[in-house]
């Protein structure tokens, strides 16, 4: 993600003539405009159009607080499990070789490519009341299925690769010169990855955790199907939002999605100043 | 500050894993009931679940909180059988409870409960846009070429299945144009070419209606009381009954294994009387439009509707032939699926790890 820009040099701006260059500024302008901002502002238009008491309202309804706490609780549970085993896991796949280090590699990527769905049917197949485990479940009090470990499982599994796939770039190209001197010097290894590595793994890492984050606060199929939208339970902020929509509530489902995407914004935003800030 | 990086994230990791450990505490929990319902009537229980509460309280002075699921019939069906604690089954058609009770979790023979079991009911009918521009009338009018019909997935609704029942005893009793009265062939064909004619199969039907009103289609094929229900709301759906159709007659159970397990089952049993109660009933009426026969005459409906015992019977054979299809192929048909899309994710993971492969060693080369 620190890949340094190209800059563009003086004689290339210089070929370019003016009214291509406006033409394309033109372009992205209107393409980031119309992808992105438009709808922002349909959302912002729809769930402010009725002032802000309305929009407050929201917070009212017990179901949408709860869908709000719970959206939170899953995202932080799966981005913090996922930061920890995501840099061991990239750690291990960099700076290892082991038997089936290409199989794990391999299959790190399998969130990316598989359905949502089918990962909370699956999970069903395994933890539901018919499935393999259903008697240790019982046995041990837990209820994982249409209930919130189901969710946060669910939501670990959909966001496994982000963290994974940030780090790893970032580690394979680092110079291990460091590391071996600060070793001659008699750091220990945890030392050497608090003040040589993490250092300058940080900015990805943070990437990681942003891009974690937004994927588990926005995962609709996989909770749905293995939460079966209880409401005050298993009801994340995106089944209430599709709920609403469904309801003809569409003031509700407005609010909470505008809600949603000024997080991401927010996000985006704070990353961007983080970036600028910390230049690598 | 680098210390207190660490500190934050070891502070986060802990805190959430203590959250998450707080997932069993929903076990057992006897002054809570669960209802699992399909998903057109969830506007009027909306209304229903404060009420009992409040005479709940009122009777036995505990507070009594609710959890509330609505989804395709067939969905929360497989659902409660997967493990979801439903405590109160509210389904769009009896052999959705009759699967709970297959898979042993209803022990009692809730067909001999108030009313057979038969909370609310309604008729399938049709809706379309405003002064029915394509002029649909009645079911032949849906096999016609061109036709966007929004009709449910039987697979998950059971809305849909009703909808697939209506129209196939229509045309078993002769009732459909150029159909003679007991051609099982040519009914069969018909239901093809209506099927044939479907945009959408949403996954219930309340989603199907709300998508219809979005825009897309000519007619959906619903429950009459979800567009009462819609022009209530303010939409411009317009209904059409067709001069055949079918009663639409929707369950509700207790379901034994989790009252037991939660020890609510009077709190469950009381909420489900409540339910018959003039009170409930004038909220399903006002609110999903749907109510029972016996709270207001059918004749009132304004339609044609065939509610004689021989119809069950004729229809049997469409029944216990969707019926059977779907239940016989489903977990089947959705393992071999789920299985085909893990196959095809592996062996899209797989190539792109050989072709990035292949990519770096001839670049380092």
């Amino acid at each position: 993600m620190n890949a340094v820009m190209p800059q563009p040099s003086q004689t290339s701006a210089k070929a370019v003539r003016p009214w291509l260059k406006g033409i394309l500024i033109g372009v992205a302008g209107a393409y980031v405009g119309i992808l992105i901002l438009l709808p922002f502002a349909g959302l912002a238009f729809n769930a402010l159009g009725q002032g802000w008491q309305t929009f407050a309202a929201i917070f009212q309804d017990p179901n949408a607080v709860a869908a709000i706490a719970l959206s939170f609780n899953v995202a932080l549970i799966a981005t913090a499990v996922n930061s920890v085993f995501g840099i061991i896991v990239a750690w291990a796949l960099v700076r290892t070789r082991f038997p089936g280090r290409r199989v794990v590699d391999a299959l790190i990527n399998l969130p990316f490519a598989l359905s949502p769905v089918v990962i909370g049917y699956l999970l069903i197949l395994l933890f539901g009341r018919l499935g393999p485990l259903a008697d240790l479940e019982n046995q041990l009090n837990l209820s994982i299925v249409f209930d919130v470990p189901g969710i946060v499982i669910a939501t670990i599994f959909v966001t496994l690769p982000f963290m994974v796939r940030e780090v790893m770039p970032v580690l394979a190209t680092l110079d291990r010169e460091q590391e071996y001197a600060a070793a001659t010097l008699g750091a220990g290894g945890w030392r050497r990855f608090w003040e040589i590595v993490f250092p300058v793994l940080r900015s990805s890492i943070l990437y990681g955790v942003a891009l974690t984050f937004a994927r588990a606060l926005g995962e609709f199929g996989a909770v749905l199907v293995v939460g079966g939208d209880i409401q005050g339970q298993t009801e994340t902020v995106p089944l209430y939002i599709f709920r609403a929509l469904n309801n003809r509530e569409p003031g509700a489902a407005y609010q909470l999605a505008l809600l949603l995407a000024a997080i991401s914004l927010v996000l985006v935003v704070a990353l961007d100043r983080w970036k600028r800030n910390h230049p690598a | 500050m680098k210390r207190l990086n660490a500190l934050v994230i070891l502070a986060t990791i802990t805190l959430s894993f203590l959250a998450g450990c707080g997932g069993n505490a929903t076990a057992g929990n006897a002054n809570a009931l669960t209802i699992g319902a399909y998903s057109i009537p969830e506007s009027a229980y909306d209304k229903i679940i404060p009420l009992f509460a409040a005479q709940w309280k009122q009777q036995t002075g505990k507070d009594l909180t609710f959890k509330t699921s609505y989804a395709g019939s067939g969905t929360q069906s497989r659902a409660i059988i997967n493990g979801f604690a439903a405590d109160v089954a509210a389904l769009s058609l009896a052999p959705d409870i009759d699967a709970i009770a297959k898979a042993g979790l209803i022990t009692h023979d809730w067909t001999q409960e108030t009313n057979k079991g038969i909370v609310t009911e309604s008729v399938v009918s049709f809706a379309v846009r405003q002064g029915n521009p394509k002029g649909i009338h009645d079911w032949a009018d849906l096999a016609k070429p061109g036709i966007q019909i929004m009709c449910p997935d039987p697979k998950t609704s059971g809305g849909a299945r009703w909808n697939i029942l209506a129209l196939y005893g229509a045309a078993l009793r002769g009732e459909i144009r150029g159909i003679a009265k007991g051609d099982t062939k040519a009914a069969y064909n018909f239901l093809v070419a209506v099927l044939k004619n479907v945009k959408v199969f949403d996954k219930d039907g309340q989603t199907s209606l709300t998508n219809f009103e979005k825009g897309i289609g000519d007619v959906a094929i619903t429950y009459e009381s979800s567009v009462l229900v819609a022009q209530k709301a303010g939409e411009t759906d317009q209904l059409v009954t067709p001069t055949s159709t079918i009663l639409i007659q929707n369950p509700v159970a207790v379901v034994d294994a989790y009252v037991d397990k939660h020890g609510n089952r009077k709190a469950a049993e009381a909420f489900v009387n409540f339910l018959f109660t003039p009170q409930a009933q004038q909220i399903f009426a006002d609110d999903s439009g749907a109510l029972l026969g016996f709270a207001r005459g059918v004749g009132e409906f304004g339609a044609i509707v065939l509610v004689s015992a021989n119809i069950p019977y004729k229809t049997e054979t469409a029944a216990v032939y969707v019926q059977g299809a779907i239940e016989s192929g489903d977990y089947v048909t959705a393992s071999a699926i789920s299985l085909l899309l893990l196959v095809i994710a592996l062996a899209l993971v797989i190539i792109v790890e050989t072709l990035r492969d292949s990519a770096t060693s001839g670049g380092a080369r």
